[in-house]
Formats: C-alpha cells, sequence, structure tokens
C-alpha cells in the first residue's frame, strides 16, 4: 500500500528547497488538516444515521480504532530502526564494497512486493493472525526503504573527510561515531519519516488480519455498504497519516545538526 | 497441490492479471510523467512555486492508498477510473521532483553559451536542458513505476485490475490449501513485473539519453 513513500523524500537539498521553512509554512498543514477535520464532522451530523453507521462512528469506537493504529504505527516504527539503521551501517562497513550495487538493486525490486502480500501471506500461510501478526508484516515491509535510505545516506560521506579523519589517527570506529554517523543523520531522520509514513499507510490494510486501527472503520463501511463510515473511516485514515508526516517534519527540522 | 502446478493450471489467469496489472501501471506512469515533467518545467525557476510543487506532491504521496481508494469510490465509482486516478496522483511527486533537481542541475554556463549561440527560450529547454536532465527525469520514472506496482496490488478493493485479485483472493479462502499458492502467486507477479519494467527503464534510458552525456 501506500506505502508507497520509499525514500521519496530525502532531495530537499538538490530540489533547491530551503530545509527550514518560515513559520506561515508551518502553519499551512494543521490548518489544513484543523478545516478536514471540521468539514468531515459537520457533514456527518448532517446525517441520519441508522443503527448500523452509529454503531461505526460513535466516539468510544472510534478513538479505538486511532489509539490502535497509532499503537501499531509506533510499535513498528521503532522496531525497523532497530533492525535497518545497525543492518544499513554493516551493510557499508569497506568488506561488502564488491556486492554493495547487487545488495541496493535487489533491494530497491524489493520495494515492489505488495505490502499485502506480505500480510496475507503471514495469514494463510502461517495462520498468523492479529497484533503481533501485523507488526510484523509491517516491519517486514518498512525495514527495506529504511534500510536503503541509511546505506546511501552513509555512502554518500565524503571519502576524503574519512581519509582525514583516519590521518588524524581515528580507528575505524571512531571515525564511524565522530564523523560517518553525524554527517548522515539527516538522511537517516529522513528515513524514520519514510518509515512512519509507510507504516501509518500499511497499518490501514492490517484490519485484513484481525489488528484492528483505522482500517476496522473502513472495511465496517465496506461490508454493510455504509459510504459515510467509509468516507469517515478514510479520511481519518488520510488526516492521522498527514498529521504524523507533519509532525516527523517537525521533529526532522529541529534535529538536523546545525553544520550541515 | 505444489506451487508450481498451481502456476500451470492458472497460467492463464497470470498471464491475463500481468497483462492488466502492467497496462494499468503503464498509463498511470505515463499520465504521472506528462502531468509531473510538466509541472516541474513550470516550476523550476521559482523557488516558491516548486516549493509548493514538492510539498503538495509529497502530501498525496503521504495518504494512505486505501484511505484514497475509497474517497474516489464516491465521485468515481468501481475498477479502471478511481485506479489510474489514484496511481496517477502517486505516481506525481518522484517525477516533479526530479525534473526540477534534473533542469536545475544543469550547468548555467551551457545555458549561457546557448543563448550566445542565439537560442530563445524555447529551443533552450527542448534542445539543451530537458535532454542533459532526461538521465535524472527517467530514473524517477522508475521510482514511479516501482512504486505503482506494488499501490495497483490493493486497488483490488475497488475491483482494479491486476494481480490484487489473486492475493485478496486467497484472503478470503484462508485455511484452504489453494490460498496460499494464490497470494504467492500474486505476489511472485508484481515482481515479475517490477524485474521486467526495470529492465524496460534500463534500455530506455541507454536509447534515449543523449549520445554525449552517456
Amino acid at each position: 500500500m501506500s506505502t508507497q513513500a520509499p525514500h521519496l523524500k530525502t532531495a530537499n537539498q538538490e530540489t533547491g528547497v530551503a530545509g527550514s521553512r518560515g513559520l506561515s509554512q508551518y502553519l499551512v498543514m494543521p490548518v489544513v488538516l484543523g478545516i478536514a477535520l471540521l468539514a468531515l464532522y459537520v457533514y456527518v451530523s448532517l446525517q441520519e444515521l441508522d443503527s448500523i453507521e452509529e454503531r461505526s462512528l460513535n466516539a468510544a469506537r472510534l478513538t479505538r480504532a486511532v489509539w490502535e493504529h497509532i499503537q501499531l504505527t509506533a510499535v513498528s516504527t521503532l522496531l525497523t530502526l532497530l533492525i535497518a539503521i545497525p543492518l544499513g551501517i554493516l551493510l557499508t562497513r569497506p568488506f561488502t564494497r564488491r556486492i554493495r550495487p547487487y545488495i541496493v538493486t535487489v533491494l530497491t525490486v524489493l520495494q515492489a512486493v505488495p505490502t499485502i502480500a506480505i500480510l496475507v501471506l503471514l495469514a494463510v500461510a502461517f495462520l498468523f493472525l492479529g497484533f503481533a501478526a501485523a507488526i510484523v508484516g509491517l516491519v517486514l515491509y518498512a525495514i527495506v526503504p529504511v534500510l536503503l535510505n541509511t546505506m546511501v545516506g552513509l555512502e554518500q560521506v565524503d571519502d576524503a573527510v574519512l581519509e582525514a579523519g583516519r590521518g588524524m589517527g581515528m580507528s575505524r570506529t571512531t571515525v564511524l561515531q565522530k564523523i560517518e554517523l553525524p554527517l548522515a543523520i539527516p538522511v537517516m531522520l529522513a528515513g524514520i519519516r519514510t518509515a512512519l509514513v509507510i507504516n501509518v499507510g500499511t497499518a490501514a490494510l492490517v484490519t485484513y488480519i484481525n489488528a484492528g486501527g483505522l482500517g476496522d472503520i473502513i472495511v465496517a463501511g465496506l461490508s454493510t455498504n455504509r459510504i459515510v463510515v467509509q468516507i469517515v473511516g478514510a479520511a481519518l485514515t488520510a488526516i492521522l497519516a498527514l498529521l504524523i508526516d507533519y509532525i516527523a517534519g517537525l521533529i526532522e527540522d529541529l534535529l538536523r545538526p546545525r553544520g550541515l | 497441490m505444489s506451487f508450481l502446478e498451481f502456476l500451470e493450471t492458472r497460467s492463464s489467469d497470470m498471464v491475463e492479471l500481468g497483462l492488466e496489472h502492467a497496462a494499468v501501471v503503464g498509463l498511470s506512469v505515463l499520465l504521472a510523467t506528462i502531468i509531473g515533467v510538466t509541472l516541474g518545467v513550470a516550476t523550476y525557476q521559482r523557488a516558491r512555486a516548486r516549493g509548493m510543487v514538492l510539498a503538495i506532491t509529497g502530501a498525496i504521496l503521504t495518504i494512505p492508498s486505501f484511505a484514497l481508494f475509497i474517497l474516489l469510490l464516491g465521485p468515481l465509482g468501481l475498477g479502471w477510473p478511481p485506479t489510474v486516478v489514484a496511481l496517477t496522483l502517486y505516481g506525481l511527486m518522484p517525477v516533479v521532483r526530479n525534473t526540477i533537481t534534473g533542469l536545475r542541475g544543469v550547468d548555467p554556463a551551457v545555458l549561457e553559451a546557448a543563448k550566445g549561440m542565439g537560442l530563445n527560450r524555447r529551443q533552450r529547454l527542448l534542445r539543451i536542458e530537458l535532454p542533459l536532465a532526461w538521465p535524472v527525469i527517467i530514473t524517477g520514472v522508475r521510482v514511479t513505476t516501482l512504486v505503482l506496482l506494488g499501490i495497483t496490488a490493493i486497488a483490488a478493493i475497488i475491483n482494479g485490475p491486476g494481480y490484487g485479485e489473486f492475493i485478496f483472493t486467497g484472503l478470503a479462502r484462508v485455511g484452504t490449501p489453494v490460498a496460499v499458492n494464490l497470494v504467492l502467486a500474486g505476489a511472485l507477479g508484481v515482481m515479475i513485473l517490477a524485474v521486467l519494467f526495470d529492465i524496460l527503464f534500463y534500455t530506455v534510458r541507454k536509447l534515449t539519453t543523449s549520445k554525449g552525456i552517456q
């Protein structure tokens, strides 16, 4: 699914869009999302809800779905980063130099595997359902783009800088800690954002393996043929995804090392 | 039934769904490329417009596809129309971004020389800037294609074309022996298409890149 955003959001420097934004630009997204929420609320209040629609569209059910969605996103993103970043560091050490282009090509093509296929395969092949299965599926899919991001980030660090570090008498480990990792921070921050966006999107699909989230609302609307319920579920999913991306963008701007 | 036997008995379905999948992705990539390159060309010289186009196309890519397909269900119905619209919207960002990156990467000295030779704005764009930016643009198109191949599988929710049908049929038959085969076949189909498209782009890139910058 969505999940779509494999390391796509990293090229601000080349496109010439300044990393720091003006205050007014920071306000656009919250205002747009606020208006969208308000419009959704007004739209639903104007409808005459029948008993089926009321069963899905009440505060308790919606809050639970949103909360489950946030938990799924947070846990899977954390695990993704814990696996993908160390693996990315490992795969950019000198001993992999010869095979690295092949690794990158394989990872790039692997991104085309549909998330839904991974999730459904866990369900049909291993009868693995629920929250744990959803986390496994989300992490499996999100690892690839974050790994690619980390590798690209570490590789773009100038060799001359590393050479200088070695020349100053630093060990390989010190060079990694003091030079490579700090210089690769912007790319890794982008990776965290990518993982969040992918996971919040894929989490909408885990309803198909009984793991809850906002997808529950959408599917409830689809199976009972209630358009209001479908729209509320889909709109809340979109708003949550945009909100999480926005917050991740703020954190990215705050944490970016000053010297870069 | 083993997976290979399954593939043999369902080979005509595999081919048919594969052609559908490739066609809907191909059409959407084509539309996204036309719109995306146009947007990139229109905005690359102005920082504000450029930032806005990148922000909007980036935000679209953030919207989960499951949600977007459902939201398009109301105005566009089922099947191809909402699928193509959603895929085209998703495909814009990498194309726009790479068009802008590519065009801005053209050496100013080369443009100066072109100006000195008396080429006007349109000639410079068509004969100098776009050919030089082309390898970067086509890389964006390739990324778009890989992303769209995966998203298309979800379009089966709204009766869209392609391998998603296998995956969702498999889900509906969870617990039966055929379920695993269906899902594996769907995933394998998408992977094969990804590899084929990748080869295609490699060839197209070779053939369409100006001799001078190869």
